[in-house]
């Protein structure tokens, strides 16, 4: 498909309003991303069209509803390399990481390795483990926020036995090179749990050439609906996991004793499902394949070389993470001296409607070892243009000139 | 501080018509209440002020920049011209009822200024002790005893002086 990103832009809705008569310049995709009327249309027809339950009922809608949220699991494992059978529906990528901290058997005197800029979804479950006597050891990354192979290698003890990293970073968009440390990991005995909340939705993921142990995202980051995530995970390690919740559909039977589990990835999705979402994430799948993950990410680094360039020149104005835009992928995140950083976002919206983020993205735990209070992210997708990433320049440009 | 004591009043006023405002008043009470006991104002509703105010001048370079980096100052200014114009609005709306309870104008006795209670209760009238009279008649205000006014007999009406201008 030939990337015109006027023609995409149409197909979301909220791009086509004004506020305050003035264009919408949503730049916080990081955080969540807009949805093209196609993810909407696939969610509608579930409400108006097969209402029903899928795997209990045997009347016509429960058949449908069945077919379409197996037709979405086989739609998501396509879209990152697996099998069917191997993922898993969750909330979003948190549930994914607390699923795998409470079903992967850790013992006390098991260590899990982590990165230094997890997102507290990728931080809390860790911690909580302590309490079982897991250690949690963190590896530090470059000054300049890049990965630090040789660090991790002496933080690779053979008491490691999970390595659980963020695969693109959503404070700075550093990738780790994810191929060389589940190598690495594998070596060493130890699996690889990857947070690709911000690597799935914007480049080409497959997971078997990865050769990545368990892997989570969220659908709502990848133009798919709220409340959706995707945990995937090696059949044969997830047939050994214990179920993190347990209830209605994980089994064949009980006794009032005993239950007989199902085989993953049901065992592991207790309850009436989020069908419409499921099939709305598959939609939101199926349209940036249509789209091209490489188009995805050459435009996203594109545009973020755009803004870096013309913002560095902007006085007071620091990037954080590497200055090389290539590494950040579609992320911008920025401090101005002197200015405090929910007052430069607040500005951004009301001086031209541009919505970012500011804070510490919950990162706190860098931040705070940083001695920061946190920065500005502006974070980039498909549907962002040259003209937005003008208005951007321009209104933050006005903002640092009060300083 | 100030700009969350003066958000605090604004927003409490505004907060009586608009269940909106009310949350903003909550914060501002919360942030001001933080500032007193002297520890930081983390709701960042300051910020947003700040960030509203300034943010209509951006096109406005030097007049932005101004209340960009005077804005505490600007504050500060306007806190005290509000606490000097409640007090000012107390003492004259006190005195106002005052006079107009006890004179019929707020303005007090031999006065014929603007009133705006006469103002709000509209065509010309004359309050005479205990009657209340207009050009169609009189009509009673405390009703304690009997009285008779200009061959009238307002059975209910009471007053040290039960009469009517001619």
């Amino acid at each position: 498909m030939v990337f015109d990103v006027e023609k995409i832009r149409k197909d979301f809705p909220i791009l086509e309003r004004k506020i305050n008569n003035k264009r919408l310049v949503y730049l916080d995709n990081a955080c969540m991303t807009l949805r093209p009327s196609q993810v909407i249309s696939a969610m509608n027809r579930y409400y108006e069209e097969f209402p029903a339950c899928a795997g209990r009922s045997a009347h016509k809608l429960a058949s449908r509803t069945n077919d379409e949220y197996a037709k979405a699991r086989e739609r998501i494992a396509r879209f990152i390399g697996a099998k069917p059978n191997e993922v898993i529906f969750t909330r979003n990528t948190t549930e994914g990481i607390n699923l795998i901290a409470h079903s992967l058997d850790l013992k006390s005197g098991d260590a899990v390795l982590t990165t230094d800029k997890e997102h507290n979804s990728n931080l809390l479950p860790w911690q909580m483990l302590r309490e079982k006597g897991v250690k949690h050891v963190v590896v530090r990354s470059n000054e300049d926020g890049t990965f630090n192979f040789d660090r991790f290698l002496r933080g690779l003890t053979p008491d490691v036995k999970l390595v659980s990293m963020v695969h693109t970073s959503n404070l700075d968009g550093v990738t780790i090179p994810a191929k060389k440390v589940i190598e690495a990991a594998h070596g060493n005995g130890s699996l690889v749990l990857l947070d690709a909340a911000q690597s799935v939705p914007h480049k080409k993921i497959d997971v078997k050439q990865l050769g990545v142990d368990f892997l989570a995202f969220s659908g709502h980051k990848m133009c798919g609906s709220s409340g959706t995530g995707v945990l995937y995970g090696k059949y044969d390690l997830l047939r050994k996991l214990k179920p993190f919740m347990v209830g209605g559909d994980t089994v064949k039977s009980t006794t009032y004793e005993t239950a007989e589990f199902l085989e993953p990835p049901e065992k592991f999705e207790a309850g009436l499902q989020n069908y419409a979402g499921a099939i709305g994430l598959a939609a939101a799948a199926e349209y940036l394949e249509k789209i091209g993950m490489e188009n995805i990410e050459r435009h996203e680094i594109e545009l973020n070389m755009f803004i870096t360039d013309e913002i560095s020149k902007i006085p007071g104005l620091k990037i954080i993470g590497p200055q090389n835009p290539e590494l950040r992928s579609g992320i911008i995140s920025f401090i101005i001296e002197g200015m405090d950083m929910h007052y430069v976002a607040k500005m951004l919206d009301n001086v031209a409607n541009i919505a970012v983020r500011s804070g510490q993205h919950c990162v706190h735990s860098w931040f705070n070892s940083c001695g920061m209070a946190g920065t500005v992210r502006a974070s980039l997708y498909f549907y962002n243009t040259i003209e937005e990433a003008v208005i951007f320049i321009g209104a933050l440009k006005k903002i640092a000139a009060l300083r | 501080m100030v700009v969350c004591v003066i958000a605090l009043v604004a927003f409490a006023i505004l907060g009586i018509f608009s269940a909106r405002y009310r949350k903003l008043a909550r914060e501002a009470a919360d942030c001001t209440f933080k500032k007193l006991t002297l520890r930081p104002c983390d709701t960042g509703l300051d910020v947003r002020i700040k960030a509203s105010v300034t943010s209509k001048l951006v096109n406005y370079p030097r007049t932005a920049k101004f209340m960009h980096k005077n804005f505490d100052a600007m504050m500060t200014l306007m806190f005290i011209i509000m606490v000097v114009s409640m007090i000012f609005t107390g003492y004259y709306g006190i005195k106002g009822v005052y006079n107009y309870a006890q004179f019929g104008n707020c303005n007090g006795p031999d006065s014929s200024d603007f009133c705006i209670f006469k103002a709000a209760l509209d065509a010309p009238h004359n309050r005479v002790g205990a009657l209340w009279c207009t050009a169609e008649g009189c009509t009673c205000i405390t009703p304690t005893v009997n009285c008779t006014v200009s061959g009238q007999n307002y059975s209910s009406c009471g007053g040290a002086t039960c009469s009517c201008p001619a």
